[in-house]
């Protein structure tokens, strides 16, 4: 029996956004359609953007994303973070990266863009947001590989290097980023983001076991939001 | 560094207990490399044992309002011989060099069966000149096309290379090699390999030219890394690979992968935490996670990148986990630039260089050593009394450190 649970999870993409506790929430009637064909700019998000809204214009989607998901976490999430941030983990995935940023920049070579040109920036900007200093790894996987960050936040707990570990999957490509890719490519969704945060077991029972059914269920929830079952 | 700092570093320091793993350990078997000294471990060896620079200027870069194009160019004849050597990949430059320097690696190593063989690549921007090229609209291989993306670059080493065991792709800024190095080793120690083949290779182009020069991040005459009057970085091309295996698998002596750990400045996006308080806390992280004191360490193979606030930042870190006994130190990039990605690779085969001749590595390009800098920071190369721990650290954009331990093993 796994002594590592999720204590908390959250996504957003284009059919939603929600949290392990609130479910899947749909998007606005006159919003969605934008999201689903992938126009980002529609996206606002009060609690983020008001609050650091020059900081956040500034940033690339994936980072924005990856933040939103981060957001979308409930109130335990606050409460973990705060315990002990220099223990505090991040591990991301994401299977095209910077890619959006990349043909940004190849467009026009700005040192704002190319900040962005690293699939590792948003653990930066988490970690700067959050003040996390704990160890951190951006994984480049396929589709199917969200339990490899999974396994290895996993290890980083059982191990003692982290007493929390926050496993962030995102993606961002946009048109112009897409039109890079080799030929044969099929996204299967051009944006998507999920959080979950990873902690040994406290007996609080909202928690969900890392082996077991509990587990599977909620990672098909998260899988099925963000389009990767 | 401020008192309170220092005060709660040193209590960490303390608190730290040492700890030893009953589980196998992942041990060093072979090495290959290609960077601006040339292709193979020797040419660096060479390289190292002259404290040479190779750094130059490219013509073929020139006139781009670049701030400069001097930086670790691989040779092109190097280049030319690979694609002569493997057809199919010829404008497929990271696939050539990173095969390239697996190839040396796996050279004469012990058969392990396709399944219990991994492979963990290190790479920021993969072939990014295939990507200027799609970008452009110019003539592009398909496999080079593919190779825009770096886990579509791993699974090819992959397959090139018998893999048939987990296949990582690890890309987090300057600190990806070390990372995949403590990948490899996790997961030989994890049981889920007996032999981890980990690739670095990153290449100079247009794209990271000018990121660069935006950022008016170089030393137009070629870095100097820890000098007084340096002003920036150099970049590198180039590909390290390095073999692990089980350390049962290799007669004694051999060097582990001992302890490894890494953190985030969460500071800011593309500049150091100025106290170096972040890689002094990775730096700990993989002396305990190696049970080792850090007395024990005899040889600090530094970041260097010649940026006045990087080499500034880990000088501090240096002197928060050492004290005043820095071990002795240096930095190879003024002799191959900075290979981003591949940085953590072939600076870790440095180190085991260094060990191999009893020798330890100088600063090429270092003349007027900065008085911030470690007394202990070798300009030039000199015989080691004794090297039985090796500590390798890198940083990077996003707040990121990470610090590897290697440690002899004569079991």
């Amino acid at each position: 029996m796994s002594d590592i649970v999720i204590k908390a999870a959250g996504w957003i993409g284009p059919d939603g956004f929600g949290n392990e506790l609130a479910g899947l929430k749909d998007w606005p009637a006159p919003l969605a359609d934008a999201l689903r064909r992938g126009e980002l700019e529609e996206l606002r998000w009060s609690k983020l953007f008001d609050s650091e809204a020059q900081r956040f214009a500034r940033m690339d989607w994936l980072s924005r994303l990856g933040l939103m998901a981060v957001e979308l976490l409930d109130t335990r999430f606050e409460a973990w973070a705060a315990q002990d941030r220099e223990q505090t983990a991040v591990c991301v995935e994401t299977t095209c990266g910077c890619l959006t940023s990349d043909a940004e920049f190849l467009q026009l070579a700005r040192p704002s863009v190319f900040a962005y040109t690293l699939p590792s920036t948003v653990i930066g900007e988490i970690c700067i947001r959050h003040r996390f200093k704990g160890p951190m790894l951006c994984l480049m996987s396929s589709g199917e590989s969200t339990r490899t960050v999974i396994d290895e936040a996993a290890v980083w707990l059982r191990e003692g290097e982290a007493k929390a570990c926050l496993c962030v999957g995102c993606e961002a490509v946009s048109p112009d980023a897409a039109a890079l890719l080799s030929p044969g490519m099929v996204l299967e969704n051009s944006w998507r983001a999920y959080a979950l945060l990873l902690g040994r077991k406290s007996g609080d029972p909202r928690e969900h076991q890392l082996a077991g059914g509990t587990l599977a269920e909620i990672c098909r929830r998260v899988c099925r939001a963000v389009g990767r079952c | 560094m401020g008192a309170a700092l220092e005060t709660t570093l040193n209590r960490r320091k303390a608190a730290l207990r040492p700890r030893r793993s009953a589980r196998p350990r992942a041990a060093v078997a072979g090495c290959g490399a290609i960077s601006a000294t040339g292709a193979g471990v020797e040419s660096l060896a060479d390289a190292l044992r002259e404290n040479r620079s190779a750094l130059r200027a490219n013509a073929a870069y020139a006139g781009r309002g670049y701030q400069t194009t001097v930086a670790g160019w691989v040779p092109e004849e190097t280049i030319a011989q690979l694609a002569a050597r493997n057809p199919d990949y010829a404008d497929a430059r990271a696939f050539l060099l990173a095969d390239a320097a697996l190839r040396e690696a796996e050279n004469g190593l012990p058969t392990v069966a396709a399944e219990r063989r991994a492979l963990v690549l290190s790479t920021t921007k993969a072939d990014i000149l295939a990507l200027e090229r799609v970008f452009h609209r110019q003539p592009c291989s398909e496999t080079a096309h593919r190779h825009v993306l770096p886990r579509l670059l791993a699974y090819d080493l992959a397959e090139a290379h018998q893999v048939r065991g987990p296949v990582q792709c690890v890309s987090t800024a300057c600190i990806s090699g070390l990372l995949a190095l403590q990948q490899g080793a996790s997961l030989i120690e994890r049981g889920e390999a007996d032999m981890v083949l980990v690739a670095a290779v990153d290449l100079v182009s247009h794209f990271v030219l000018a990121g660069f020069t935006s950022l008016k991040s170089f030393d137009v005459e070629g870095c100097r890394p820890f000098d007084s009057r340096r002003t920036g970085l150099s970049l590198g091309e180039g590909a390290g690979a390095v073999a692990l295996v089980r350390r049962d698998l290799l007669p004694s002596p051999a060097w582990t992968i001992a302890g490894w750990g890494s953190s985030n400045d969460a500071n800011h996006l593309t500049g150091p935490s100025r106290d170096g308080s972040g890689l002094a806390l990775a730096i700990n992280r993989a002396l305990q996670r190696a049970a080792v004191a850090a007395g024990e360490i005899d040889y600090v193979n530094a970041h260097g990148t010649g940026t006045p606030y990087n080499d500034n930042m880990e000088s501090l870190a240096l002197r928060t986990v050492f004290g005043q006994d820095i071990p002795p130190c240096s930095s190879n990039k003024g002799m191959f630039g900075h290979t981003l990605g591949a940085a953590g690779v072939l600076e870790t085969i440095v180190c085991l260089l260094a060990a191999r001749s009893g020798t330890l590595p100088g600063t090429p390009r270092l003349s007027e050593p900065d008085p911030v800098a470690p007394k202990s920071m070798l300009t030039q190369p000199q015989p080691a009394a004794r090297l039985r721990c090796l500590l390798k650290i890198n940083s990077g954009f996003g707040g990121a450190n990470a610090a590897l331990v290697l440690r002899e093993d004569r079991s």
